[in-house]
């Protein structure tokens, strides 16, 4: 490990620690941890998505299938087999990666945008498929009963985790093997399986990692409602969140997601007093950022500084 | 020698366009075996039925004794089968080194770590070392077209094809990539290679084959094929014989 990336790696491990301890001290109000709560989530979504469109090329409109599919599981599993939320929370995780496998052989040898209207049709599909489906209550929806309740601090520490999980596990995957073989597809797919990369098994790997961990995030997210609905759960405004935080943020960057995460939660808040515009305030300010700075916060930084934090270029010997 | 590669009655086009009919030939082990051909005589679409971009419709491709007729081209590359771009396609956001190795990786199934080595010889072979950490994007011409073979290089490739190297290139830089050419046959290559510059094919090749319509016309030592009727025929026309006196 290089000396610069074991600075980086050090400050990560000193934030992310001063994180973990801040609910303990009490100082932060129940407002705060909500909107810490969301920035987390958010983090692991908007990473999720980065790695399928930063770094996979594969464009999702159908993140809600994932997060409606695991708030539904975590509520089946918990509310009306009353087994402990860790099952729910597994339970998920496996149901949305096998989702995403069993879809990768249909929707993956679809290119751009064709794939990316795929996964928002599947996703209002599951939706129609859930609305009528009694097992789930209908469209009358569940509540989410799970005993012991855990604590808005002990659901943040939760989500915490696995934001930094999987910021860890998308760094893992660009350092590897699969890294190099993911920027070779993103630059030209066909010219990469000349030189011996399955196009196909890496867009699958990707598909199904996303599917997993967004999983495993939506079933926090409903643990932290309570309660859930297919008209909610498989709604396209979790995706548009989502689109919206990587592009701010920066995508193709190592920390672009939770930086957009960050912006998006905080703006979202503070533009609820404006309820009605909000959505078209937060629309602008997209449009206003893919046309002046399109790299997003972190590549625009990144760019104009010269630096790359979190660099995953391989050195040559010299 | 060992036969490396086999085109049997291959049928093959795009679509309802037939480009190959009946092709047939052999390449062996350690030979630097030419193509020619007017333009539209199928040696791309050949190339392309070779890598796997397109299937034939009828007859069988063998590579090292195994069918390879319906293999997918990054099962081929892993196979053996290294190949260059007539237009050089680099991956412009990765460097000259990341773009060897990817190759190394995926290609020559190394672990990265096995990989190194392999890259890095790729390019003190074809001259790009000290370019190693550059953008690829960023580089010259030549330089593309040296990356393309150290990329397939860098697969470890069983059988090298190079499609018109030395298309688009002055002369001095034509000369620099021939050397390079001439430097993997020493080391025992097996090549294919399509090119126009007749002059060089046939200095540098051990067998020429001359493709007219979508099969081989003739196949043999390269200066007999050259001065063979047929293929003055195929490229400059049939001579009328009233015309001449």
């Amino acid at each position: 490990m290089s000396r610069r990336m074991k600075t980086e790696y050090g400050v990560f491990a000193v934030v992310l620690a001063v994180l973990f301890v801040l609910p303990l001290t009490g100082a932060a109000s129940d407002n705060a941890m909500r909107i810490a709560f969301n920035i987390a989530l958010y983090a692991v979504f908007a990473q999720m998505w980065n790695l399928m469109c930063g770094y996979a090329g594969l464009l999702s409109l159908g993140q809600q299938m994932f997060i409606g599919v695991s708030g539904y599981a975590t509520a089946v599993v918990c509310t009306s087999y009353g087994m402990p939320f860790v099952l729910g929370l597994l339970v998920s995780g496996v149901v949305s990666a096998l989702l995403a496998l069993f879809l990768s052989v249909l929707l993956l040898r679809m290119r751009g945008l064709y794939f990316a209207i795929a996964t928002w049709i599947v996703s209002e599909m599951i939706k129609i498929l859930f609305t009528g489906w009694k097992l789930v209550n209908y469209a009358g929806g569940m509540t989410i009963r799970v005993t012991p309740y855990p604590t808005l601090s002990q659901q943040f520490m939760l989500i915490l985790a696995l934001a930094a999980a999987s910021f860890l596990l998308v760094q893992a995957m660009l350092r590897s093997k699969i890294g190099l073989g993911l920027a070779a597809m993103r630059d030209d797919p066909d010219a990469a399986a000349g030189l011996g990369v399955n196009i196909f098994k890496m867009k699958t790997l990707c598909f199904t990692v996303c599917g997993f961990v967004t999983g495993i995030g939506g079933s926090i997210a409903y643990l932290n409602r309570l309660s859930v609905f297919p008209n909610g759960a498989f709604a396209i405004d979790w995706t548009i969140a989502i689109v919206f935080a990587v592009i701010i943020g920066g995508t193709s960057t190592a920390t672009g997601p939770i930086v957009g995460a960050f912006v998006y939660v905080l703006l979202f808040n503070f533009l609820s007093r404006y309820a009605g515009y909000s959505n078209i305030i937060l629309g602008v300010i997209a449009i206003a950022v893919i046309v002046v700075a399109p790299k997003g916060i972190m590549g625009t930084l990144q760019n104009r500084f010269k630096f790359e934090l979190f660099s995953s270029t391989r050195p040559s010997l010299d | 020698m060992e036969t490396i590669l086999q085109f049997k009655n291959v049928y093959a086009g795009y679509g309802r366009v037939q480009v190959l009919a009946d092709l047939s030939f052999e390449v062996k082990t350690g030979e630097v075996f030419g193509v020619i051909g007017p333009n539209g005589c199928g040696k791309t679409t050949m190339f392309n039925a070779l890598l796997g971009l397109i299937t034939p419709s009828r007859g069988e491709i063998r590579f090292g004794g195994a069918d390879i007729t319906r293999k997918s081209p990054d099962e081929r590359c892993r196979m053996g089968i290294g190949r260059t771009y007539q237009v050089p396609r680099p991956f412009e956001h990765m460097t000259v080194f990341e773009n060897v190795l990817l190759a190394a990786v995926y290609g020559g199934r190394h672990s990265e770590k096995s990989g190194y080595p392999v890259a890095e010889a790729a390019l003190r072979r074809t001259g790009l070392s000290g370019k190693r950490n550059l953008p690829s994007g960023k580089l010259t011409l030549l330089d593309r077209k040296r990356l393309e073979i150290a990329r397939a290089l860098g697969t470890e490739p069983k059988l090298l094809l190079l499609d018109e190297v030395a298309a688009g290139l002055t002369e001095s830089e034509v000369h620099d990539v021939m050397a390079l050419v001439e430097s993997l046959k020493q080391d025992g290559q097996t090549i294919i290679w399509i090119e126009h510059v007749i002059e060089t094919m046939v200095k540098s090749t051990d067998t020429l084959m001359c493709m007219s319509t979508g099969t081989q016309l003739l196949v043999g030592e390269p200066a007999a094929v050259m001065d063979s009727k047929e293929v003055e025929e195929v490229y400059l026309g049939v001579e009328d014989e009233a015309d001449v006196c």
